[in-house]
């Protein structure tokens, strides 16, 4: 498998083949002795526009920290619970009960499920 | 559903959605300055329009992946920022010009001037996004637009000489305001390669789970939609020309735009051309509010869905009701609705570099369209579009600032 080509930037769908956010960073772990293993896949608007400048990382962590949901910490999922790398990332994963959908569940309880019809 | 009638439906969608904002202003303009001497542009710009929104079509049946999904995924955030961003920004100008399409269009019909009908018809737009489905925007409202095939009609009504017209097709420089006719050239090409088009196209046939079987339902529906919906758009130059051009009317306002199908239709024509405006640039407000949605959700891999219920994507109908109501005070303010379109078209210019180049990778890489790759002939079309898009980028402001 290649990492970057079938991993990193694609889709993550939980058990239920819900989307639950993009591989936005692949994280090893370096052992002494012995060859880097594969811990996780991190998702977060951080990791993401970690990748693009540092500047913005540190500006979208006090956004998300400041208003809204106040969470800003990427999910680790790790790879122990990727299942299949397909057209999607399959992970053995709640979505509801991860961090993942924080911001997903803080809009639709305090925004909009207020908007008529979107109850 | 049977293939025969997906097939119709969708060369109908295609006729009628078609026509936009931009592409009636633009066409209107060309035939009332110049007569049909930018027809070429016209059928130039179709020609690359259908290419594009088949590669759009056949990447999602065959990859299973929107347009934005596979430029992520195959490119990494690094490049696909640039398009996203230039996208974001053209959906935003473009979804206020279209809003004040539709403003216009009720301001000739009731005289009420159109800044006050800015915030009722983005609440109509989002209201249609909010409770309907793919289904009925797709079909309901493009159907609607079949209204637009007036122009064709008083195309026929009015007798246009086939060896004039046949004199258009080829590209040729007038005598004088040689810099306009290019300003004007570039803005019908941005008009009608709309990359919210390719996203949105693409979109819709994932969340409508295309597969293998729709590559050729897809091929028939690109090339014959979208050449029948062209006609549209030639039958709105040619009318331009037969009745502005004349009387020596340019158009510098949709009010003057508005009287080229009174000879035909008398009174009625005034109405009908406001329908045809309004009905037109309302559908493609739809979908390019969607088209926004679309692309931000699938950046990060939000769920997203026009058939879903607002409170199972939360963040998607987010970005659309936010959207649809910022766009709408461009035209609460007052911007001009024509001058804006115009300006659109040629920001869209600059930014079709990013977002077609993609499309040579992707269409070419076995691993998202497996046997279903470009041939030599999209390829070779392909190339001259991207060569095309660059030239037009490049051209676009300068001729902007002289000739605009």
């Amino acid at each position: 498998m290649d990492l970057i080509r079938d991993v990193l930037d694609n889709q993550l769908v939980d058990r239920n083949q819900h989307k639950i956010g993009k591989a936005d960073g692949i994280i090893l772990e370096l052992r002494d002795n012995q060859p880097p293993r594969l811990a996780y896949i991190e998702v977060g608007m951080p990791t993401l526009m970690g990748r693009l400048h540092p500047r913005l990382q540190r500006w979208i962590i006090a956004l998300e920290q400041k208003w809204g949901a106040k969470h800003s910490e990427p999910l680790r999922i790790p790879w122990s619970k990727v299942l299949d790398v397909g057209i999607d990332v399959d992970v053995d994963l709640e979505g509801e009960a991860t961090t993942a959908l924080t911001w997903e569940k803080w809009l639709r309880e305090n925004v909009i499920s207020k908007i008529p019809g979107g109850g | 559903m049977n293939k025969i009638l997906m097939i119709a439906l969708g060369i109908l969608t295609s006729i009628g959605g078609f026509l936009d904002v931009g592409a009636i202003a633009t066409a209107a303009e060309a035939g009332s300055e110049f007569g049909y001497q930018l027809i070429w542009a016209i059928l130039l710009g179709t020609i690359c329009v259908i290419f594009l929104v088949e590669m759009s079509g056949r990447l999602a049946a065959a990859s299973k992946h929107t347009l934005a999904d596979a430029i992520r995924e195959r490119f990494g955030i690094s490049f696909y920022i640039i398009p996203l961003i230039a996208e974001v920004f053209v959906d935003f100008l473009v979804l206020a010009a279209e809003i004040g399409g539709v403003c216009i269009a009720l301001q000739l019909v009731t005289g009420i001037s159109f800044q006050w009908w800015a915030l009722p018809v983005a609440f109509a737009i989002w209201i249609l996004l909010w409770k309907g489905t793919l289904g009925l925007i797709e079909n309901g409202i493009s159907t609607l637009g079949l209204i637009t095939l007036v122009f064709v009609f008083a195309t026929f009504k009015l007798h246009p000489s086939l060896t004039q017209l046949g004199a258009g097709i080829l590209p040729t420089l007038p005598r004088e305001d040689v810099t306009h006719y290019l300003f004007i050239a570039v803005s019908i090409l941005g008009a009608l390669i709309s990359p919210y088009l390719f996203y949105f196209y693409s979109s819709g046939a994932v969340e409508d789970k295309w597969d293998e079987e729709y590559i050729g339902v897809n091929r028939m529906i690109a090339g014959v939609g979208m050449g029948f919906g062209s006609i549209v758009s030639l039958g709105v130059l040619i009318v331009a020309a037969l009745v502005l051009h004349p009387k020596g009317i340019q158009v510098d306002s949709y009010e003057q735009a508005a009287l080229m199908l009174t000879e035909t239709f008398g009174y009625w024509g005034f109405i009908l051309f406001a329908a045809s405006l309004g009905i037109a640039c309302f559908g493609a407000a739809l979908e390019v509010s969607l088209d926004t949605a679309y692309i931000v959700a699938q950046t990060f891999g939000w769920n997203w869905g026009e058939s879903l219920h607002p409170k199972e994507a939360a963040r998607f109908s987010l970005v659309y009701t936010v959207f649809v109501f910022l766009a709408s005070l461009l035209m609460l303010v007052g911007i001009d609705p024509l001058q804006l379109t115009l300006f659109s078209m040629a920001i869209t210019t600059l930014t079709l570099p990013p977002v077609i180049l993609p499309f040579l990778v992707l269409m070419n890489d076995k691993s998202y369209v497996g046997e279903y790759r470009n041939g030599w002939i999209t390829n070779s079309v392909l190339i001259f579009t991207i060569a095309l898009a660059f030239i037009l980028a490049i051209v676009a402001i300068p001729l902007e600032i002289i000739g605009g």
